[in-house]
């Protein structure tokens, strides 16, 4: 009950942006890592791959876990938006004052991407994936096509811009901001989203250049 | 030095709160730069007055920057284009001749629009009547020394409590939140020992109040940091949602 | 008119403790059976209307503001004093009252300003205990500094704002009072007269400031908390809309008024710099620690502060006043500005300005020193004036400040009108002639939170009050009359605006009048010229003054212009005053009562007393009578600062 009323409030439902978002991000961490594997190549990448579905209980489990934090993370996004545009466009000279908020202002358009992105992936790899073709395969098959990486690393580019935003906001809907951690938390509000950049978007790239002869 | 400026001001009027209103255009001539932002808006007022038109309506008071009164969003920016100053301090020589300067209220679903410049922001005194307060009734409290706060505590209660009540960072956030300024009085209160024991039932209440009134949620954009004319940190708001979440997994 | 001070007999220090215990009660569970007007939300409001809901009163409280959080309290930058002898210097309760009986210049009430003095330190632990930030040392314990002169630290503060924090701790006080039913507070009401039946103060008429309609309230007393009236200059330091009508009907009612030509005179102010300016702002006294005041020798010397050799300067406080130099109290600093710009020797573009140097200070001391000093006193020099202290002279000039006179009321803060109450800047009795630095709050604050609750227990307790509602006759009547007033106000406006003057221009004009005949230094030929023109201005305000929109509408032009008439016709109260008074003390000199060396004379034989003036009808001039003011406590002593 006491639930219900939390999420009713502004900040309560801030809360549960803060709190999916955070969820969303150490499973993109994972994933990062697990996804690593591929610039050691293909054999190890399948190794990880065959490891992960060997718990297919589990990665049920995991899945309809992350589709709810996902589903949550949307929803009340898209409730924040709607909310939002109620007050959009209230003055007739419209100046902001903060100078780079690109990325919050595009929370809910890069989000969108993604979503859109995560469609057509989780499709790919997943649900849509042909049978009897290895996921390392398929991962060197998808990205030897030249639209197709492109979308990946445009939809990467639109992760970081995301998480930009997302990670610091994150922070602060938590309350932690201190002028002493404030420093470390502003590196990390670029870096982190760097990180996955390099990570996932140099995969296309990484086939694309074709650094990947040898995989 | 002293110069004079001719303007155009772009002025939002609007007869009352059912009224639609629309920008008029007129013509300001020389402008003292030394004049502050209110003082110009007087000039013109007495000017429509001598024409037989109605001045401007606009809220304004101290014109030291403490009480609050005014406040109006020039050209896109809550009380103006310099930082951490009221409308009231705002002086005409951040202008240049030949600006056309568009004046418009402070607007928000909760601050109606009464008149012209002047809007009702009677929804921020409902925020802190829910609970922006200690509840200590006159008499019987202890010796104001008995209660120690560190320098560094006073110093930070005191930033929060600088807040005027303009309603700049309501104006000023794109979605028309008052975050800031209930953040400042529950970081305030709840910084000081004196406002501990109320402190879960107040977040939750001036929080759910807040919200009751139509205000929007913080998308952390930092704008109202900005717009504030006393320069309160979003740090209040962290503060806050600290003890909003605090009061909802801890309290009773 | 009778008027019985009520102060209570017994020892001076044990008077607030016996007229407590002799003072009526009211039993807890009866008290939600009265109603009590508050008429503004300032210190002395908010805390009043507070206090008394938390008794168990029905509150109603009214502002003219879009919120009870904007009164001019607010603006109070320096402190606010108490006894609490923290600093362990020597300070007392009897010397904080010492120290503010010789700084009114004996014209206060002894048995008032013990009593202020007396709950002064009760005031500091309740404002810790609401909350707010005051200074604190390093152990936690509260700062105090010393101000205005004082030789003891007893003054409290929060940064530069204590005036703003003080007053949101009474509003955080008042609004959870709010929250619970106790106070119906009414925003964006304006007070036009009070309402007096069977010769006791029953109710209010207010102005709806956002519908235009008149509306009655009724109740079983009126607390009248509405400030002071130094607006009556135009330009002065108060906010924009502080003014006199709340008193001044009250005083047309029955109300009388004590000592309406007390204005006290702040030297350094920001100079006024055109015809446009609105109100005048306050720079801390402070900066007279280390400026040195001078104006050029030569009349008419134009040349840039910084290519007027030494020797052509003329440091005047310094020479005239060899020990105290540029730290002479307040008065006296006003007055030689005033004199040396009267000379033609004046700065600035419009002459009315001296320099405030801190070129001497900073290579005494170095840049640093001074910009930790008065940094921030700089910045908002420059902000609005565009000019640099550490580069050019600070430019100053005196300004209205403060009115110490207000409406009489007894040792129990009632006027004359029984059941009307007037609380803080509205009344006369704890400033004297005088108002000490950071003793404005404390003043305000004493009366809301701590006085006025006995006194309204012993009023309702001790009168037999009678019921009435605001559809009573003689609500109606009032209405009546209040819409009458405005009709009249908007009376030239058919024609159109030509040949006619604005509010402002009448308003300037009074402001002139006053400033010149009735400001720091007076003379009986100025002040009996200014009784001449004053029926002049009102002619003129009434002829063809020309107020655009109509009454039931928010209309700022029409709330101004009610505002002024009630000023033209409390200026003659003022020069009135100041006539009788033909002595020099406190904030003003009386140019036919000084020494020989053009000092201030006090004349204690003749002058020793409060004047009330009672208002007599429109025809005719009001009737003075006099409280005398006994000092048994303290002797009478004369002010030197040579």
């Amino acid at each position: 009950m006491w639930f219900l009323s939390f999420i009713k409030t502004s900040i309560g439902k801030k809360l549960v942006m803060a709190t999916s978002g955070l969820l969303l991000l150490s499973f993109l961490a994972i994933h990062a890592f697990g996804n690593a594997a591929i610039y050691m190549g293909s054999k190890y990448f399948q190794i990880y791959a065959d490891f992960l579905h060997g718990f297919p209980v589990l990665v049920l489990i995991f899945g309809f876990g992350l589709l709810l934090i996902f589903l949550a993370h949307v929803g009340v996004g898209l409730l924040l938006f709607f909310e939002k545009r109620k007050t959009s466009s209230r003055y007739d000279v419209e100046t902001r004052v903060v100078e780079n908020t690109f990325a919050s202002r595009t929370m809910p358009y890069t989000g969108a991407w993604i979503f859109v992105f995560l469609i057509v992936h989780v499709f790919a790899f997943n649900f849509g994936k042909p049978e009897g073709v290895k996921v390392s395969m398929l991962v060197q098959q998808y990205f030897s096509g030249f639209f197709y990486s492109l979308f990946y690393i445009i939809s990467f580019i639109a992760l970081a811009i995301h998480l930009n935003h997302g990670f610091w906001s994150m922070l602060q809907t938590f309350g932690l901001n201190h002028p002493r951690y404030n420093k470390l938390i502003s590196t990390l509000t670029v870096a982190v989203p760097l990180i996955f950049l390099v990570i996932f978007g140099g995969i296309p790239i990484y086939f694309m250049t074709g650094s990947a002869a040898g995989y | 030095m002293m110069s004079t400026i001719d303007l155009t001001l772009k002025i939002w009027r609007q007869k009352n709160s059912d009224a639609l209103g629309d920008f008029e255009t007129y013509i300001l001539r020389d402008i003292s730069t030394d004049m502050s932002f209110l003082e110009m808006i007087d000039v013109l007022n007495e000017q429509l007055t001598r024409e037989g038109k109605e001045p401007v309506a606009f809220d304004h008071d101290c014109r030291e920057g403490i009480c609050g009164a005014c406040g109006a969003v020039v050209d896109g920016v809550a009380h103006g284009p310099d930082l951490e100053t009221t409308l009231c301090q705002l002086h005409m020589r951040k202008f240049k001749s030949g600006d056309t300067i568009v004046i418009e209220p402070f607007r928000s679903i909760a601050f109606p629009i009464k008149k012209d410049l002047l809007v009702d922001r009677s929804a921020l005194d409902r925020i802190i009547q829910a609970g922006g307060f200690v509840s200590v009734n006159t008499g019987g409290t202890v010796d104001g020394n008995s209660i120690p706060v560190s320098t560094e505590t006073a110093e930070l209660a005191m930033d929060a409590a600088s807040c005027i009540g303009c309603g700049a960072c309501v104006a000023s956030c794109p979605n028309g939140a008052a975050m800031l300024f209930t953040g400042a009085k529950i970081a305030q209160l709840s910084l000081l020992p004196q406002g501990h024991p109320e402190r879960k039932e107040r977040a939750r209440s001036m929080v759910t109040q807040m919200d009751k009134e139509g205000f929007g949620y913080c998308s952390n954009e930092k704008e109202c940091e900005l717009a504030c004319p006393k320069g309160i940190s979003i740090r209040n708001i962290a503060r806050m949602n600290r003890e909003f979440l605090k009061s909802f997994l801890l309290g009773e | 008119m009778e008027l019985n001070s009520r102060i209570p007999s017994g020892p001076l220090a044990e008077k607030w403790d016996s007229h407590r215990f002799q003072s009526k009660l009211v039993n807890p569970a009866n008290r939600r059976k009265f109603r009590v007007i508050v008429v503004g939300t300032g210190l002395a409001g908010a805390s009043a209307a507070a206090t008394l809901a938390e008794l168990g009163y029905k509150v109603d409280a009214f502002c003219l503001h879009d919120s009870p959080r904007r009164a001019h309290s607010i603006a109070a930058q320096g402190g606010i004093n108490a006894a609490k002898n923290y600093q362990n210097d020597g300070d007392s309760v009897f010397r904080l009252f010492y120290d503010t009986i010789k700084g009114g210049d004996f014209r206060a009430r002894e048995a008032n300003v013990y009593r202020l003095a007396q709950v002064s330190t009760e005031i500091i632990d309740q404002c810790v205990a609401q909350g707010v930030p005051f200074a604190r040392e390093y152990g936690g314990t509260l700062a105090n500094r010393s101000f205005g002169g004082a030789q003891v630290s007893r003054t409290f503060y929060a940064r530069g704002q204590t005036g703003q924090q003080l007053l949101l701790g009474a509003y955080s006080a008042l609004s959870r009072q709010i929250n619970s039913g106790g106070v119906t507070m009414y925003n964006r009401r304006e007070m036009m007269d009070v309402v007096v039946v069977d010769g006791k103060a029953r109710g209010v008429v207010v102005r709806n400031m956002i519908s235009g309609a008149i509306e009655s309230y009724s109740a079983d007393a009126v607390l009248l908390c509405t400030g002071g009236y130094g607006n009556a200059y135009f330009l002065s330091t108060n906010a924009m809309a502080s003014n006199v009508t709340a008193a001044w009907r009250a005083c047309r009612r029955g109300a009388a008024f004590a000592n309406p030509s007390f204005v006290q005179i702040h030297p350094t102010c920001i100079p006024v710099h055109g015809d446009y300016q609105s109100k005048l702002t306050l720079m801390s006294e402070s900066l007279r620690n280390d400026g040195r005041v001078w104006v050029p020798k030569n009349k008419d010397d134009t040349r840039p502060p910084a290519q007027i050799p030494e020797e052509d300067r003329d440091y005047y406080l310094e020479s005239k006043y060899p020990s105290f130099g540029n730290l002479v109290p307040r008065d006296v600093a006003s007055r030689n500005a005033k004199e040396q710009c009267d000379q033609g020797k004046g700065v600035g573009s419009t002459g009315l300005a001296v320099y405030l140097d801190f070129g001497d200070a900073i290579k005494r001391d170095g840049e640093d020193v001074i910009l930790r000093k008065y940094g921030n006193l700089f910045q908002m020099y420059e902000k609005i004036t565009d000019s640099d202290p550490m580069v050019e002279p600070m430019m100053i000039y005196p300004a209205v400040h403060y009115t110490m006179g207000g409406l009489w009321v007894d040792y129990n803060l009632m006027t004359t009108i029984p059941g009307l109450f007037a609380l803080g800047e509205c009344n006369f009795s704890d400033h004297g002639a005088n108002r000490l630095g950071a003793s404005a709050l404390m003043q305000g604050l004493a009366d809301g939170y701590f006085v006025i609750s006995t006194s309204i227990g012993h009023y309702f307790g001790s009168e037999r009050i009678n019921p009435v509602t605001n559809a009573d006759a003689a609500f109606k009547e009032v209405e009546n009359e209040v819409n009458e007033r405005m009709q009249k106000l908007l009376q030239n406006s058919s024609g159109g605006p030509s040949g006619k003057v604005t509010v402002d221009d009448v308003h300037k004009e009074l402001g002139r009048l006053l400033w010149d005949n009735c400001g720091m230094a007076r003379n009986r030929q100025d002040l009996e010229l200014a009784l001449e023109e004053l029926p002049k201005i009102k002619d003129k305000f009434w002829n063809s003054v020309y107020v655009p929109g109509a009454a039931d509408d928010i209309n700022q032009s029409i709330e101004k212009a009610g505002r002024v008439a009630d000023f033209i016709e409390f200026g003659e109260f003022m020069i009135r005053d100041a006539l009788a008074r033909e002595e020099s003390c406190g904030c003003h000199l009386r140019e036919e009562s000084q020494t020989e060396e053009n000092e201030a004379l006090r004349d204690d034989d003749k002058y020793s007393h409060v004047s009330v003036w009672e208002y007599k009808g429109d025809d005719q001039p009001p009737e003075m009578h006099k409280e005398h003011l006994v000092f048994e406590n303290v002797t009478p002593s004369q002010r030197s600062y040579k």
